[in-house]
């Protein structure tokens, strides 16, 4: 498991997983991300539980998270990880095709700190998916607790 | 009496039960007083004992009231045995007043004497005669009314039931309009999450096609990855106005104040940014206040405007207007420009969703826009129409109900 997880992505379609770790890659971010394919993976993660409890303590620096998955859904891996005093500091950001206003304002109600919409162009994802990686990966200074960004 | 009967009746309870059958009872004896053999037995038997009473009078020596036992039973007689009895108890009353009490006593000679007597008797019968057949009609009368009464809790009963049964139709009917607006809902959802994904993929490998083979790739290749991406990006498009255009249906309007004109102010405002370029007149009349969803109506005046430039692309100067007519009880928009135009023959296609009058290399646009001008419109309770001709302009109409009418219905309903 690679020390530099800085980007948790909950993502469970494979496409989405490698066209989102190619616009990474133009920032070279790409072997920061650590992939968690359903919901219940990516708290296992969160909690140092199952295959990740070798992994090191630090909370990633931003999780991406997708609201469509499979056995827990992205607003219940939300819901928990903000009503965890541990958890609750990682900034999330929802990455969605969803533009539906319920989804926004749930996820805003559960304290959601991002919520984007996977635009259908590509440049525009690609613009977005860098810009997010950049921001909150790079630029933002994370929460204590946080995998510190490589000096 | 019989009201009442009636109500509890109505009620259906035990009570009810028991007055009509004591009611049917009473119509039975009745029924049994007035059969031949009863009715002229007692007109015999009254006259009998009216004799009785009359010959003990005459024993004691009380003087002057032989005929009044008499009379007291034709009277009886009239009342409960009807007509016939009644003449029966006046010839036996007459036969034994004569007989018994006027002279000469003990014959049927009869004097002049005996004249008031008889005359007497007759004017009993008939008086009462005429007080049964008054008592006769007023029963009638209120056995029909009683019958009525009847027939009309019976119907007031069925039509009860009419409108239960209507109602629970009506709750069903709710249960089910629900059911698939929340079906709806739920396909709506779907489709803003799980159509776009793939479409999405279909855009990126594309793009990723092009770049990391674009020069391997011949012109007529690069021209069909080009080909690709134009027609997912369409459809995108398409997914996205649909997607809108469900939503307005789905999300309850939120009626307020609406200034016409300062929202066609910011409309145009932003229009400009993207026609910066272009010689474009616009003519903007003095609009009212309406009440609606700002943002819908927004949607409305956003959609008219964007057509008016799009379709008035290769005219110099383009001429836009917008203005409103005052009528009586609503306020009717329009935005005419002197563009494209459409042949009037297709007016009923302009308004349907997907419907579009031009070819997509003349004017792009997926055919919603209008479709949802005119379902924000009558959710708002007004009407849209347009007129035409080609190369003529186009002149679009919506009408709104006035403000101030409103307001005052909504402050009605509160």
């Amino acid at each position: 498991m690679s020390e530099l997880a800085r980007i948790l992505l909950v993502e469970d379609d494979p496409r989405d997983v490698e066209l989102t770790l190619t616009a990474l890659g133009e920032y070279n971010l790409a072997n920061e991300v650590v992939i968690t394919r359903d919901g219940e993976k990516a708290l296992d993660f969160l909690y140092c539980r199952g295959e990740f409890s070798t992994r090191s303590k630090d909370n990633p620096a931003v999780m991406l998270l997708d609201l469509k998955l499979p056995k827990v859904d992205g607003l219940e891996v939300l819901q928990q990880i903000k009503s965890d005093e541990r958890l609750k500091l990682i900034p999330v950001v929802v990455l969605t095709s969803s533009q539906e206003e319920k989804d926004m304002m749930r996820s805003y109600k559960l304290g959601v700190n991002a919520y984007v919409v996977k635009p259908v162009d590509f440049h525009e994802f690609v613009n977005a998916i860098k810009e997010l990686g950049v921001f909150w990966a790079v630029i933002n200074e994370p929460p204590p607790g946080s995998v510190k960004k490589a000096p | 009496m019989n009201k009442s009967a009636i109500m509890t009746d109505h009620a259906e309870g035990p009570t009810g039960v028991g007055v009509s059958r004591t009611l049917a009872r009473w119509d039975r004896e009745s029924q049994r007083i007035r059969s031949p053999v009863l009715r002229y037995g007692f007109s015999i038997v009254s006259v009998a004992v009216g004799l009785g009473l009359a010959l003990a009078f005459q024993h004691y020596g009380v003087q002057n009231v032989e005929s009044p036992p008499f009379s007291l039973a034709i009277v009886l007689t009239a009342w409960y045995a009807g007509i016939g009895p009644c003449v029966v108890a006046v010839v036996l009353s007459a036969a034994c007043f004569n007989y018994f009490f006027s002279e000469p006593l003990y014959t049927f000679e009869i004097t002049s004497e005996d004249l008031p007597n008889f005359l007497l008797f007759t004017i009993w019968a008939i008086i009462t005669a005429g007080f049964v057949s008054a008592r006769r009609r007023i029963e009638s009368d209120l056995r029909q009314a009683r019958d009525h009464l009847q027939v009309e809790v019976e119907q007031r009963k069925q039509r009860e039931n009419e409108v239960r049964k209507l109602n629970q139709e009506l709750a069903k009917r709710a249960t089910e309009l629900e059911t698939s607006n929340n079906e709806l809902e739920s396909f709506a959802y779907s489709v803003s999450h799980d159509l776009r994904a793939p479409l999405r993929h279909v855009v990126g490998y594309s793009e990723l096609l092009q770049k990391q083979a674009s020069s391997l790739l011949d012109e007529k290749s690069r021209r069909y990855t080009r080909t690709i991406l134009e027609s997912a990006k369409r459809m995108g498009n398409l997914i996205d106005d649909l997607l809108a255009f469900s939503r307005i249906g789905r999300t309850e309007t939120k009626k307020t104040l609406v200034s016409l004109d300062q929202l066609v102010k910011d409309v145009v405002a932003e229009t400009r940014l993207d026609t910066g370029g272009r010689d474009i007149v616009w003519k903007i009349h003095p609009l009212p206040v309406c009440y609606g969803d700002r943002s819908m109506l927004r949607l409305v005046i956003g959609n008219l405007l964007s057509n008016a430039v799009k379709f008035t692309r290769m005219r110099a100067p383009a001429e836009i207007e917008i203005g409103c007519a005052d009528g009586e009880d609503e306020v009717e928009v329009f935005v005419r420009d002197n563009g494209a135009g459409f042949d009037m023959q297709y007016i009923d296609k302009l308004f349907g969703v997907f419907q579009r009058l031009h070819l997509p290399e003349e004017f792009e646009g997926t055919g919603i826009g209008l479709a949802t001008v005119r379902r924000i419109i009558h959710r708002h309770g007004g009407e849209v129409r347009a007129e035409g001709g080609v190369d003529q302009g186009a002149t679009f109409y919506f009408s709104l109900p006035k403000a101030q009418d409103a307001a005052e219905r909504t402050a009605d309903t509160l």
